[in-house]
This record gives C-alpha cells, structure tokens and sequence, in this order.
C-alpha cells in the first residue's frame, strides 16, 4: 500500500531529522567531521524521504481514498483532479507536510550546493534548519498526521482517529469526502499557500547561516550574508507573491470589494515581510561598508521568529480573527518551538555582541549609510506598530478584562504616515552618495522629478478633487516613480555619451551590468504600483447598493448598471450556480457586460460570492449579487463599489516578480562574477572584497 | 576598529541608534528589557493558547445577559424562554458582518411574527458608526453595545461575526463563526421552531 509507504518514508524522515541534528552538532563541537559528513547525509536524505510521502498523500486524494481521515475531509469525487491534488494544502495536515518537505526541499539544496565553502558554519546550519525540519516533522508524525485513518467501534456512536487499526475496531470509508472549502477554489488560494510557505520555509536557511555565524564566532565577517543572500531574496519574493495572491483572493471571493483588512491573518503575513525587506537592504551595508552588524543579526533573526510566530498566533486562534481556523493540538508543542527559538536566538545574539560592531561610523546623516539606518529604523516601527496592534487585544483581556480589538482605522492611521515616509525615502535615497552626501549636487539630482512631480501630480489631483486628501499621496508616487525613472535615463544617458551605444542598447547593457541595482529599482517601481492601489483603497473608493426590478438601473458616479436578466444553471464542481446578467454603462454608453454570481457548493452547503469586475487602468467597478427574489427572478440586489487605481497593485505585483528576477539572476562569468558569485570555489577572497 | 578621521564632522555610531552601549556586549538594562519583553510575549501567549483551548461556548444552557439597546430598551435573555433567540455578535468595522447583514434584516423580518428573536450585539466599537451601519442596513432587530465585552466573554466568542443559537427552553444549539450565508440561519431557524416546549411551572 502506498499510504503505508508513506507513512514509513515519514517516520524515517522524522528520524534522520532529529539524528542529523544531533550529529551535526556534536560533530561541530567536537571537531569530527565524520560525524557533520554523516549527519549532512541524513539530512539531504530526509528530501526524499519526505517527498515519497507527499507523494503519497497527493496519490490518495487524487485516487479519492477516502479511508484516509484527511482526504475525506478536503477531497471530493465532484472535483477535479487538479483540485484534487491542491488538496494538499487545503487542510492543516496535509500543509504541516507540505511545509515541512518544502524546508527540507531548501536545506538539501543548500547542502549540495554550499558543503565545499563553508565547512566551518556548516555543522551548524545543518544543526538549526534540521532542528526546525524535525520540529515540523515530527509535527506531522505526532499532532496532525495526514495518515490518520477512521475507524469505527460497533454500536458506538463517533468514528475513532487513528493510524493503525485499534482492537475491535472495523474500518470505516465513507462513499464521499466532503470536499475542499468553496472558498479555496480560487487561483489565488492556490497559489497563495505554496508561495506563503515556500517564502517563510525559506527563511530557515538565511537563520541558519547567521546562527552558525553566532556559534563558530564567524559573525563579523559578512560570509553568512554573502552566502545567504540570494536565498533570502527568494524567500523575499515567494513572501511577496504570496501577498499579493492573497490579496487578490480576498478581493476575488470574499466580495467585500477591498484587498486588505489589517486581519491577524494578513499582519501575521506582514510582519516577517517587513522585517525581512529591511533585512535585505540593511545587508548591502554590511558589503560595501561593514556596518549596521547588530541591525542584520537582529533583524534576520526576527524575520524568522515573526514568521513562526505568525504560523502560532494564525493556526492556534490565540489571537482572534475574521478567519476561521480550526483549533488543534498543535498548540502546546508550537509554543515550545516558538519559546526556544525565541530565547535561544536572543541568549546567543547578546553573547557574541561585541563581533558584531561596525568596521566604519556614520559620517553623515545625509548619506547613503544614514538613509539605510532611517529605512531599517522605519521598517521596525511599522512592524511594531502592526505587531502592537494585533497582539492588543490579547494585551488589553488579560490587563484589563475587557476586549479591545482594534480596527483597520488604528492600522491606516499609525502604518499610513510610516509607508509614506518610507516610500519618499526610497524615491530619495538612491540619490545619495556613500559617507556624505553634498546638498547642492543632491538638489540638483532631485529638482527635475519634483518640478515635473508638483506638475503631474497637480492635473492627475485634479481629476479626483473631489478628495482632495489624496493630493500629496499622489504627488508622492509621482515623485518616486519620477527620481527612479531618472536613474535609469541618467546611466543610460551616461552610455551613449560614453559608448556611443544606441538607448536600447544601452538601457540593455545598463540592466545586465547592474542586475542588482537596476533590478532593485525595478522591484521600487512594483512597490509604488502597489502602493497606488492603496492610495486608491484609502481616499478614493465608493459604493452603492440597491434592489433592481429587470430592466432597472444602478447609478454609481460616471457608471450605472442595468439589470438584464438572472439565471440559474448546475455548474462545474458540484456547484449551483446563480447568474445575473448585468449592462454596465459609463455616462450612457455600453462598456461591457458583468456577470455577478452566487455559486452554491451543494455538499458543503456553503455559497460563494463571485464578483463581476470591469477593470482598467483607472479602476475597477465591481459588481456583487447579494440578494435576489426567489420566485421568477424578477429583481435582484445588488452591490457596486468603484476602486479605483486597484488594478496597480496586481500589476506591481508582477513587476516586482521581475526585478527580482533581474536582480537575482546568475549573471553570465565573464560579465560581472564578482558582484553576484556566492564564494567562489578557488578565486581570492580579496577579489570578492573590493565589489 | 577603525579610526574615523572626517574633517570637522562629528561621527555618529549608526549603533548608538539601536539604543546599545558601545564597548562590550549590550547594556544589561537593555538586555534585560529584550528578555523581559520575549517572556512577556510568551507568557501572553501561553495565557492566550489555555484561554482558546477551551473554546467558544456552544452548548448547555445559553450564559444569561442583559443588553440595554441602542433606543434604550432592556432585553434579557432569561425572559425569552418560549421564543427561538438568535444572538449575532457583530461591528461596524468587521468586513464580514457587512456581508451577512442583509441576509440577517431579511430572515429576521421573514420570522419575526414567528416567535423568533434577533438579538445583534455589536463588539468593540462607537456608537456613532454602529448607528451608522444599522442605517445602512435598516436592521429593525434589537441590537446594543457590548459594554465591558461582558456578553462577549460570556460566550468566549472568538471575533466577529459569530452567531449563537438559542433554543426555546435557553439550550444552546451551536454556534456559526463566520458570516451566515443562506440559506443557514432559515434552516436552523426552522429546526429550532419545530422542537416542542412546554413551559416550565413556576417553583411554588
């Protein structure tokens, strides 16, 4: 039986996991490299291992075997295989597996990519990302084994839970499963977890690396960072695409017209994020200059505990949400987890403090330097002031007695001002000069994108002056987007004049030999899409709602939409579905035609909302069916909201996936080796120095 | 380390921003607020994982309260007996009791001659924008402010919106979290109705 081949590949992965943590350490204290060889073994062989039984587990919910606890609960025969196989991570056993083959997907890589160069961290790393790896492990093999099968005591009145078969005891396989949660049915839910997973699974390995950095006593050189850096760029944007599909899922299927709503769930998402974009700024630092040490350590290793701790607060319930979660047993042994490595990190950080002092001071605070210190000091207000907000009302019942939960309003009001100030800083601080930057050449750099900013952003307000609060958000994008797009007309500018290349040529070359740099700004570029579709979300939104006979229209600003017809039909998936026909017109001339829906999952007997959405550039009018008469279809209610500027922040999205390409991308040898070659096998250390 | 030499300027320890000491490791008043605030964080959330382990109450009899309304009515839940009471525990800024308000007004006018009562308890928030939203919405049911969160801890809710139902004779009869979607809250509604009740003679 495959479950069962399965169930031993898990067990000996749990195994090899907790030996190699062992070993590895063991090794490392006592200098044997027999035994760190042997533990690095184990732990490349834990991937495999771990992969027969994802295997498994995938096999049966496509194979629809229902005698496993776990694909009754998020499999049905209704759906389709593909639906089927996402199954995976439609349930929390199946995503503690999922999680824990995907950390050891990342540590095997790093094993048989990284064993020549490192050896002195490398007992170490193997010691920690295995440590999490069988804490996962062992998660599944323990708390919520996807293996769990139902059996049934005759004459009793509940099915029993467990994997092998108790005395008396006859199997019980039901002729259906009850199928994944309507609500997962979603592009962006299926995508969202593996990327979620993979962006906080990832970073393990940069944790790892500056732990072992912390132990062996390596933690003032930058080789962790340096051998790290792509991984956490990888794990940065998994983090980042995870996001943004789940935005684009709340805002899809939940039908309340926004993207966002400050919920523990998304702040928990948020906060490891934030940290860990800091993070990959504030190491560039440590390259060129060799300062803020303490601030990389502190925040990778808060990165990584935030992240855990978003995985507590969000699959325990500790902290309540509008998201339903089912309570489990994973609790306690979590907390545990979530205790030794908080504590754990923090002792071994204080112990080696002093390795972590800065090579250079701060000469200016008008510099490149002091503009990473002022983002890393804004990127850690915003991640408290989201952290303050989310733990408050668990702070506020046990000092107080009473609940205070606060609301969306306290996170725009406190975050609002913070995401500005750190959105003009990245627009300003390319301009800097390292040490010190003299203020005339930095006037001089700034003065064309703000003229030209005060200029766009005055006719573009214009068009909104009904909300003249959105005046300065405006003129803040428009000014980042300006200094950044100078940037690139300078250097390219610069090759023309110099190489006598033609601009594409030259915007080319400019790119290729400034990955990191050009793609960085390329990533801001997203940033600023995305940060528009929030400005539209804050200032700009409008909504309506309203019973329409057939034949009647809704008005809503330059739109209104007229109600054509409503239908109802049997759709894909074991699903009944309610379509409304809907004309959209804008200032009386046809546009498109919106079909909102109200699909209805038979056997979870749970309905989803689907919206109708007309989307340009502008905006989107997004149409919801919330009410309809039941005899003869003759009215329906509907629900219209206008967002503008939404459709940005799926674009920024996509542009910031390709920054990162650009920016992490193996560059060819020949070009610019020095600037993206983790640790070259045989060149001279002082060549890498000098970048 | 090295030794900073810049005409005339004063250099600045990027550290000292981090609130550290500069020889040696940290201050010890800072390490000591860091460890502080670490078991402090999980002596919180220690306290919050029992506390959520015992789950939302949703069976035996439903807690008593009492609830001032936003016109200034008392309604007790003790005095209901005989009548199917729906408790919706809700708030003006909680995205998914939006989505189920007009399904709840609806089945609340659909039943309300029926003996069916709707009790809407709105959780944390202003006066001002839960009259708001009860415009909005046009909810005609009873609806008032949790003062003190007390109904709300009562019930051990876990955040908005959550709906409790009460049998005739005060039983509780589960618990939806999450917005109500139809036709739910009428078929509940509807097997809560069917069940018989004879009221209970006074102690003499």
């Amino acid at each position: 039986m495959l479950t069962d081949v399965g169930l031993l590949a898990l067990v000996l992965a749990f195994v090899l996991g907790v030996y190699a943590t062992l070993a590895s350490y063991y090794g490392g204290r006592t200098n044997q490299d027999t035994w760190v060889e042997s533990a690095r073994n184990a732990a490349i062989l834990t991937f495999p291992l771990l992969t027969i039984s994802v295997f498994a587990v995938v096999y049966a919910l496509y194979a629809l075997d229902f005698s496993l606890a776990y694909v009754a609960d998020v499999s049905s025969r209704a759906m389709s295989p593909f639906l089927r196989v996402t199954a995976l991570w439609g349930g929390q056993q199946g995503s503690v597996l999922f999680w824990a083959w995907l950390m050891s997907g990342f540590v095997m890589v790093v094993l048989l990519r990284k064993w020549e160069r490192d050896r002195e961290l490398m007992p170490y790393v193997i010691a920690v990302a295995m440590l999490t790896t069988a804490f996962f492990i062992g998660v599944v093999v323990f708390i919520t084994n996807p293996f769990t099968r139902m059996w049934h005591f005759p004459g009793a009145a509940e099915l029993t839970m467990a994997i092998f078969q108790p005395a008396g005891a006859m199997p019980y396989i039901p002729e259906d499963g009850s199928g994944l949660n309507p609500l997962l049915r979603h592009f962006g839910m299926i995508g969202h977890p593996p990327t979620t997973y993979l962006g906080f699974t990832g970073f393990v390995i940069p944790y790892a690396f500056a732990i072992a950095a912390l132990i062996t006593g390596k933690s003032s050189g930058d080789e962790w960072i340096r051998a790290t850096r792509r991984w956490t760029l990888v794990a940065w944007i998994f983090l980042s695409i995870g996001l943004v599909l789940g935005g684009r899922w709340a805002y899809d299927v939940l039908g309340w017209g926004g993207f966002w709503g400050w919920d523990p769930v998304e702040n928990a998402m948020l906060m490891p994020w934030l940290t860990g974009t800091a993070f990959l700024h504030s190491v560039m630092m440590t390259e060129k200059r060799g300062m803020l040490k303490k601030w990389n350590m502190v925040l990778i290793i808060l990165t990584y505990s935030l992240a855990l701790f978003g995985t507590f607060i969000t699959r325990t319930g500790v902290i309540s949400s509008v998201h339903a979660f089912s309570k489990t047993a994973l609790g306690p042994a979590f907390f545990g987890f979530i205790g030794l490595t908080f504590l754990g990190s923090l002792s071994l950080l204080f112990a080696r403090w002093d390795t972590l002092k800065s090579d250079h001071q701060l000469e200016s605070f008008l510099s490149r330097e002091a503009a990473f210190l002022l983002q890393n000091m804004l990127f850690l207000a915003i991640t408290f002031a989201v952290f303050w907000g989310t733990v408050f009302p668990l702070i506020s019942e046990l000092v107080t007695g009473t609940k205070i939960t606060v609301g969306p309003p306290y996170f725009k009001r406190v975050t609002g001002p913070l995401f500005a100030a750190l959105v003009l800083l990245m627009g300003i601080a390319p301009l800097f000069a390292w040490r010190k930057q003299a203020v005339r050449k930095l006037g001089k750099a700034i003065w064309v994108p703000f003229a030209a900013s005060l200029v766009l952003s005055g006719v573009w307000g214009y068009a909104h002056r009904m909300h003249p609060a959105v005046y300065p958000a405006l003129w803040l994008v428009t000014f980042v987007v300006l200094a950044i797009l100078m940037e690139f007309w300078k250097g390219v500018r610069a090759r023309i004049r110099g190489r006598g290349e033609s601009p594409w040529v030259a915007f080319q070359k400019l790119i290729g030999r400034n990955r990191r740099r050009y793609g960085g700004y390329i990533i801001h570029l997203g940033v600023v899409m995305i940060a528009l579709g929030f400005i539209g979300d804050a200032y700009l939104k409008s909504e309506t709602q309203g019973t329409l006979q057939l034949g009647e229209s809704l008005q809503i600003g330059e739109y209104s939409l007229r109600f054509d017809s409503l239908d109802y039909y049997p759709g894909s998936d074991g699903r009944e579905v309610l379509e409304a026909t809907t004309s959209l017109f804008k200032n009386g001339e046809l546009v498109t035609q919106l079909n909102p829906r109200r699909d209805y999952f038979v056997v979870q007997q749970q309905p989803v909302t689907i919206p109708g959405v007309y989307s340009t550039a502008a905006g989107d009018v997004y149409a919801l069916l919330v009410g309809w008469e039941e005899i003869g279809f003759q009215s329906s209610t509907f629900k219209i909201y206008i967002n503008p500027l939404i459709g940005w922040t799926w674009l920024g999205g996509l542009v910031m996936i390709l920054g990162t390409l650009i920016a992490a991308w193996s560059p060819s040898r020949d070009r610019e080796g020095a600037t993206y070659t983790l640790k070259p096998r045989q060149a001279s250390l002082s060549y890498l120095a000098g970048d | 380390m090295t030794e900073n030499i810049h005409l005339g300027e004063k250099a600045i320890d990027p550290e000292v921003a981090q609130g550290e000491g500069g020889e040696g490791g940290p201050r010890s008043l800072v390490s000591l607020l860091a460890y502080g605030f670490i078991v402090a964080l999980l002596g919180l959330l220690a306290w919050g994982l029992i506390r959520v382990q015992r789950g939302p109450v949703d069976s035996g009899m439903a807690p008593d309260f009492t609830l001032t309304t936003f016109d200034g009515e008392t309604i007790t839940l003790s005095e209901l007996r005989g009548q199917v009471v729906i408790i919706n525990f809700w708030a003006s800024w909680c995205p998914p009791c939006r989505e189920e308000a007009p399904y709840l007004e609806q089945t609340w006018r659909k039943y309300k001659d029926q003996g069916v009562v709707f009790i809407g308890v709105d959780y944390v928030d202003t006066e001002e924008e839960a009259l708001a939203y009860i415009a909005e919405f046009d909810i005609t049911y009873y609806n008032g402010p949790d003062l003190g969160t007390r109904i709300s801890q009562a019930y051990n809710i876990q955040g908005v919106p959550e709906t409790y139902y009460v049998a005739k004779n005060g039983e509780l009869r589960g618990v939806k979290i999450g917005p109500l979607q139809p036709p739910e809250l009428d078929n509940k509604i509807d097997e809560l109705l069917a069940e018989p009740y004879t009221p209970e003679e006074p102690s003499q």
